[in-house]
């Protein structure tokens, strides 16, 4: 049975009917055309499906879609107003902090979400927020260094 | 993954009622990360889900003196380990919570949750063993509370019967002033299971000590902490700890380790865990 659903996603409130066993990872991507979202391991391992509901960073891999009735979802997509970029955003470009660019999306999203918790994060902060999000083009130095100076440039507010 | 009715009751009456009604074709939904991967290999394939995340008195925690920590079945781990109280008074439980998974695992896992799963290398539950967590569970016949040592009875099995639940967790207070200790070995720094973890619980002359990921349950290993009690600590003494540990758990070869690292490791873990318990320097 279909479940009517109703939730607000990157600002805009949305409602739909999702199968239950659809999970927030496919609607998002299916449904709402959001592709931004990856499905790398599809098990919470990766983090390339990383958003964020109700602010906290959460593999949409492992949500059922049912589970966001109520909840507010920011993706990839939510970032930008349309015109400027997200500081974030901006600062792995200044770097390259991008190689294919499939984990960059859940990569941007776990920094975001640091950066609402912790305006000035050091650089174990940064690393304990991204170690569940892999890359598996380059390592990891130049993605850390974009967030730290994305939190150098007030990024983090 | 196979499709299955979604049920959200706001009652824990309601919960066990469904469970009851629909016994082994029922499973519960926490957290989901374990068990939604297992719905999508088929492992599991429950026709009716029971998210129990709306139930209001699961979602908390409570603390004092009298009778210790109470952490409800919902509360993710990112709860327990920002939660003041738990770093406060259970650091060991913060540092344990902080190893399982990623940031974004431990935004939607739980305590209640990882103790279900009942895997042997379940991260918190070396902790709860030394600080002889209990168990608080419902069912259609009532309630019960279950020690953590007496909760796991093999490989992601429980002592849980259809119908029941399990609603919080309990520490209860220790007299005195103690340290605990979670040291745990993986293949790399984050986001990995356990190889071997060891919890260490230290109060005046008692010794606790518990084991992950060496037996087909965490094991909490009371022959070593006889050897150990009222003892000074010293090098021979804990060498001596460390093979007795040895002989109460059963490591095997797997995908993460060779039974003859684990071995060494054990050793190696269980004498540091006290000596950093103790306040020594780790040799």
């Amino acid at each position: 049975m279909k479940h009517k659903i109703r939730f607000t996603i990157n600002g805009e409130v949305k409602e739909i009917e999702v199968q239950p066993n659809k999970t927030l990872l496919k609607m998002l991507r299916e449904d709402l055309d959001l592709i931004g979202v990856k499905e790398g391991c599809g098990a919470g391992e990766c983090g390339a499906c990383t958003v964020l509901v109700n602010n906290k960073p959460v593999n949409s891999c492992l949500m059922l879609a049912v589970e966001v009735d109520g909840k507010e979802i920011l993706t990839i997509e939510g970032l930008s107003d349309g015109i400027n970029l997200d500081p974030l955003q901006e600062s792995f470009l200044k770097h390259n902090a991008i190689q294919c660019g499939y984990c960059t999306p859940g990569m941007v999203m776990s920094a975001k979400a640091l950066l609402n918790r912790n305006s000035h994060p050091k650089e174990e902060d940064v690393k304990e927020a991204l170690a569940g999000n892999l890359c598996r083009c380059t390592g990891y130095k130049r993605i850390v260094d974009a967030v730290l100076d994305a939190v150098k440039k007030g990024g983090g507010k | 993954m196979k499709e299955f009715e979604y049920l959200k009751p706001d009652s824990i009456k309601k919960t066990i009622s469904i469970l009851s009604q629909f016994g082994e074709k029922a499973q519960i939904l926490n957290g989901g990360t374990d068990l939604i991967v297992e719905m999508r290999d088929k492992i599991i394939q429950p026709e009716y889900l029971v998210d129990i995340k709306a139930i209001p008195q699961l979602n908390r925690i409570t603390y004092n003196k009298q009778d210790g920590l109470n952490i409800g079945a919902t509360v993710t781990l990112n709860e327990i380990s920002n939660s003041k109280v738990v770093q406060t008074h259970y650091p060991i439980l913060v540092k344990a919570c902080k190893t399982v998974g990623s940031y974004q695992v431990r935004n939607r896992a739980t305590l209640a949750g990882n103790i279900c799963n009942a895997s042997p290398a379940a991260d918190t539950a070396p902790p709860l063993l030394v600080l002889e967590a209990k168990v608080n569970i419902i069912g259609p016949t009532g309630e019960k509370i279950v020690p953590i040592n007496q909760f796991f009875t093999g490989v992601k099995k429980n002592i849980l019967k259809k119908g029941e639940i399990v609603t919080s967790i309990t520490i209860p207070p220790i007299k005195g002033k103690w340290v605990g200790v979670y040291l745990k070995q993986g293949r790399k720094k984050e986001v990995d299971l356990a190889t071997v973890g060891v919890a260490v619980v230290c109060i005046r002359d008692e010794v606790r000590i518990a084991l992950g990921a060496v037996a087909p349950v965490p094991v909490r290993a009371f022959k070593t902490e006889e050897l150990l009690k009222g003892k000074t600590i010293d090098e021979s003494l804990l060498e001596k700890a460390g093979r007795s540990a040895l002989t109460e758990v059963s490591p095997i070869s797997d995908v993460r380790s060779s039974q003859e690292y684990r071995e060494e490791i054990i050793k190696v873990l269980v004498r540091r865990a006290i000596l950093q318990a103790k306040g020594g320097h780790i040799l």
